[in-house]
């Protein structure tokens, strides 16, 4: 019994620490969600490079750990930049056109990551190793330190949001678009914003992630579910919701795991979401 | 001059076949298949429901007809039919609570069911795990086995036909134009004021999709001999979705014309393997970006983008701000 | 025929409708009269089945229909307008009005698919029937025309066609001038006075005295989500409740 609990116990720690970065995922897509009204597709690709972007930079260019994250920073920042201009932009409006564009994109990269990247999985050796044990749970410092990072953009994101005039324009925008730009916010500057945002927090979920799991360029559509998910329960456009829902999910997967097998616990979350979508259409928190 | 025009291709689909290669009916047979499910998605397209997830409905389909053969013996042309009630059974319930959400939050429900589907064919060793199942029977007409290439394409040619037959036809149906009035939130809510049971309606409209589908399947695993999770992917509902994106959204003949233009074009691409996809990608983005309705392109109806927010509160300014 | 007892809405802690009540005989013209916020769009959408009230009920020739779908009241021969003119945009104007013949016939699904002449025979009766509708409101010109084409004053009345072609017993319409010109409320008032009412009885929210004093037999005066006034159009005017509420307006006159 002592021995259940245990791995209990062990499978809620790593499920809070995978659940933030489910989060970090979920979080730029619902961002982009919110602001540009559309669910991108090609969000889990976007996870994927980021994780192929530690191993070029960190193993195959040997460069340093903290640079090569910097350069995955700025290089979804700029691609979502490019891809809000070059696609989001002239589809504005066009729900469907905007999904199926995403889907395209989506399908693009992942097509092009397969003949650049070929079949081989890739590992990248962990920067952060050692155990931490803590009441009885060992939790290795590689986890740890992703979760806490993922914790701080979490925070940093709420603080855009919520405290800085950028993120008054982004609930503006998100409410009531087109009394936005009559008060003047320049709504296509801040989609733009938002997309770079939400790609640039994907990518480095990716890059924490890639030490941990190996890598293959289908990584991003296990994500991408499981961050579409996420948002059905905690709600399209509620910050909050998202954090919460990803969080439980995590730990439901995980625990899940434990006590009836991975692709059982698969099944639970999707019963969950189908219970969500019965009880509380909208999402746990999410609006109206 | 339409009527001549189908009565041609049809006596071509089923006269010239004996001169071809295997290999040419092998196409014929993947691009008949196709349209079916194409046709299939597009009647809940124009219902303004997009689906992620029709593969799953396929892969029911496509793994209770093999299930049924190999495990009890039970002949192919039972399967197929077979295949089609699970898998309408399943878009019953789904669609019951699903329909009711608009938007994306139907398209990520059915894409979500889809991935558990294949999921749980993988987990569990009674569906042949990742292996999947393989020797598949194929039908038997008559004592004889329908072995051969042409054999198979007549069958489903003949299954093919019927279904196409009836999704074209019920288009036309009182039913069928009620449908094109549950397209938005709003014109929803004017239906039902006028008596039409919207849920019921829609519903259907999934059941029926969902059935042709399930039957196509079975026929595609029964002409493959084999099924596996990794047959009926996230790939196969995107490349549905290309295809009547592509094709146009505007008449029946959309989908059938972009699952045909691109079909042909995959086969060709077929050895250079992942490519496809990537062709296929960057067609779809070029026709969005050029002619969003598709080739097809409607009189009116996505002209304007069929903009469907997901956000209930959204979609009361949308509706208040379309007029 | 419609009868409206004690009925109470509150939206949270928000006392929309209290305790309303009152009758609408066969073949009257009666308004639903108010300032804005007085209630009359929640009471209107309460009576069309959007949405159940709180406490209350509607008897709808005796039967008591409180809380049903607008579908199963629509079957039952209530049929309304919206605030916001909807239609079905991207079809033409006779297509919206054919949808309107659901309630009286059948889907037969089999029928349609294999065409049989006494299917084709149906849908031929049907699109008489419609165009007999357009005709009546005078609209028939614009059959084939885009609905979302047309201009403001035709898309209203092509929204009265759409719920007349149900062949209402109760037709609710929900400000159906609003928006048009002196001379289209006209039009449209006086084809509702006499056409329109002719074949059903009709319940009209109005917040402009001067087309509920020109046409409506009654008017009911909500104010704050309470009924202050029940009579003639007429006796309205003069009723002190009615013109303290209205108190500024310049049409009360």
């Amino acid at each position: 019994m002592d021995v259940y609990l245990h791995l209990i116990a062990q499978g809620l720690a790593i499920g809070l620490l995978t659940g933030i970065l489910y989060v970090l995922i979920a979080l730029g897509l619902t961002l982009i969600y919110g602001i540009l009204h559309i669910v991108n597709f090609a969000h889990g690709e976007i996870y994927m490079l980021g994780a192929m972007g530690v191993f070029y930079g960190y193993v195959v260019l040997k460069l340093p750990f903290a640079m090569t994250l910097v350069a995955i920073l700025v290089l979804s920042l700029l691609l979502g930049l490019v891809v809000e201009r070059a696609f989001f932009r002239s589809l504005r409006g066009q729900w469907l056109q905007l999904v199926v564009a995403s889907v395209g994109l989506s399908l693009i990269i992942q097509s092009l990551a397969w003949v650049a990247f070929g079949i081989q999985e890739k590992n990248v050796p962990s920067f952060f190793t050692g155990i931490v044990s803590f009441a009885g749970v060992r939790l290795p410092m590689e986890r740890l330190v992703a979760a806490a990072v993922g914790a701080v953009l979490v925070a940093l994101l709420y603080l855009l949001v919520y405290r800085t005039k950028v993120g008054l324009a982004m609930r503006a925008i998100e409410e009531d678009e087109e009394t936005a730009r009559m008060l003047g916010i320049n709504a296509d500057r801040v989609a733009a914003l938002a997309c770079a945002i939400g790609f640039a927090l994907a990518a480095l979920a990716g890059a924490f992630v890639a030490p941990i799991y190996s890598l293959n360029p289908g990584m991003g559509l296990e994500v991408i579910l499981m961050s579409f998910l996420i948002i059905i329960v905690g709600g399209l456009g509620s910050i909050t919701g998202t954090v919460l829902a990803g969080l439980l999910i995590g730990v439901l997967q995980s625990v899940g795991g434990v006590l009836v097998g991975a692709e059982a616990a698969y099944g639970l979350v999707f019963v969950v979401m189908i219970g969500v979508l019965i009880f509380r259409p909208a999402g746990l928190l999410g609006k109206a | 001059m339409k009527r001549g025009l189908l009565g041609l291709v049809i006596s071509a689909l089923v006269l010239l076949p004996p001169l071809g290669e295997p290999y040419v009916l092998h196409v014929a047979i993947v691009v008949l298949i196709h349209v079916v499910y194409a046709q299939a998605l597009y009647v809940i397209m124009r219902m303004g429901y997009l689906s992620f997830g029709h593969a799953g409905y396929i892969a029911l389909g496509g793994y209770t007809s093999a299930l049924l053969a190999t495990k009890l013996g039970i002949s192919p042309w039972i399967g197929f039919l077979a295949g089609g009630i699970v898998a309408a059974l399943f878009a019953w319930a789904l669609g019951t609570v699903t329909l009711k959400l608009r938007g994306i939050y139907f398209s990520l429900s059915v894409f979500a069911f889809a991935e558990v589907v294949n999921a749980v064919f993988r987990a569990f060793e009674v569906f042949g795990g990742p292996a999947g199942i393989a020797a598949v029977p194929r039908p038997a007409l008559f004592g004889t086995q329908l072995t051969t290439h042409l054999q198979f394409y007549y069958v489903v040619l003949v299954v093919s036909l019927v279904s196409l037959f009836f999704l074209y036809r019920l288009q036309w149906t009182r039913f069928g134009c009620t449908l094109l009035a549950l397209r938005t939130r709003a014109t929803e809510a004017l239906a039902e004021s006028i008596g039409i049971n919207a849920a019921r309606h829609k519903t259907f409209a999934f059941v029926v999709s969902c059935f042709f589908c399930g039957v196509m399947g079975a026929v595609h695993v029964h002409y493959l001999r084999f099924v596996s999770p990794f047959v009926f992917t996230f790939f196969l509902s995107t490349d549905l979705l290309v295809y009547v994106m592509v094709g146009g959204l505007g008449s029946y003949w959309g989908p059938m014309l972009g699952t045909v233009l691109l079909t042909g074009l995959g086969e060709q691409l077929f050895a250079a393997g992942y490519y496809k996809s990537l062709v296929y990608a960057v067609v779809l983005l070029v026709v969005i970006l050029a002619l969003p309705g598709g080739l097809i392109s409607p009189p009116r109806i996505f002209r304007r983008g069929g903009r469907e927010p997901a956000v209930p509160e959204a979609a009361a300014a949308t509706a208040a701000r379309e007029r | 025929m419609l009868e409206i007892r004690g009925i109470t809405k509150q939206f949270g802690g928000l006392m929309a409708l209290q305790d309303v009540a009152f009758m609408v005989n066969r073949g009257e013209l009666v308004a639903l009269v108010g300032p804005n916020g007085a209630g009359k769009s929640t009471l209107f959408n309460i009576i069309a089945g959007a949405f159940p009230p709180t406490r209350g009920q509607i008897i709808f020739n005796r039967r008591d229909v409180t809380g049903l779908s607008s579908h199963a009241l629509a079957r039952l021969g209530v049929a309304r307008t919206f605030q916001q003119t909807t239609l079905f945009g991207e079809q033409t104007a006779l297509e919206n009005v054919l949808h309107g013949r659901h309630r009286h016939v059948p889907a037969r699904l089999l029928a349609g698919l294999l065409a049989t002449p006494s299917y084709r025979e149906e849908q031929r009766e049907v699109e008489r029937h419609a165009l007999g509708v357009l005709e009546l409101l005078g609209i028939a010109a614009y059959r084939d025309a885009i609905a979302a084409d047309l201009p403001l004053g035709i898309q209203k009345l092509l929204t009265a066609a759409i719920a007349l072609a149900t062949d209402p017993v109760l037709l609710l319409l929900d400000e159906p001038a609003a928006g048009l010109s002196h001379d289209e409320a006209t039009r449209m008032m006086n084809l509702v006075a006499s056409e329109i009412r002719q074949r059903c009885t009709v319940v009209l929210v109005e917040h402009n005295m001067r087309i509920v004093a020109g046409w409506c037999d009654r008017a009911i005066v909500l104010h704050f989500g309470q009924k202050i006034y029940d009579g003639t159009p007429d006796g309205l005017t003069r009723d002190q409740r009615v013109v303290d509420a209205y108190l500024g307006v310049a049409e009360l006159g």
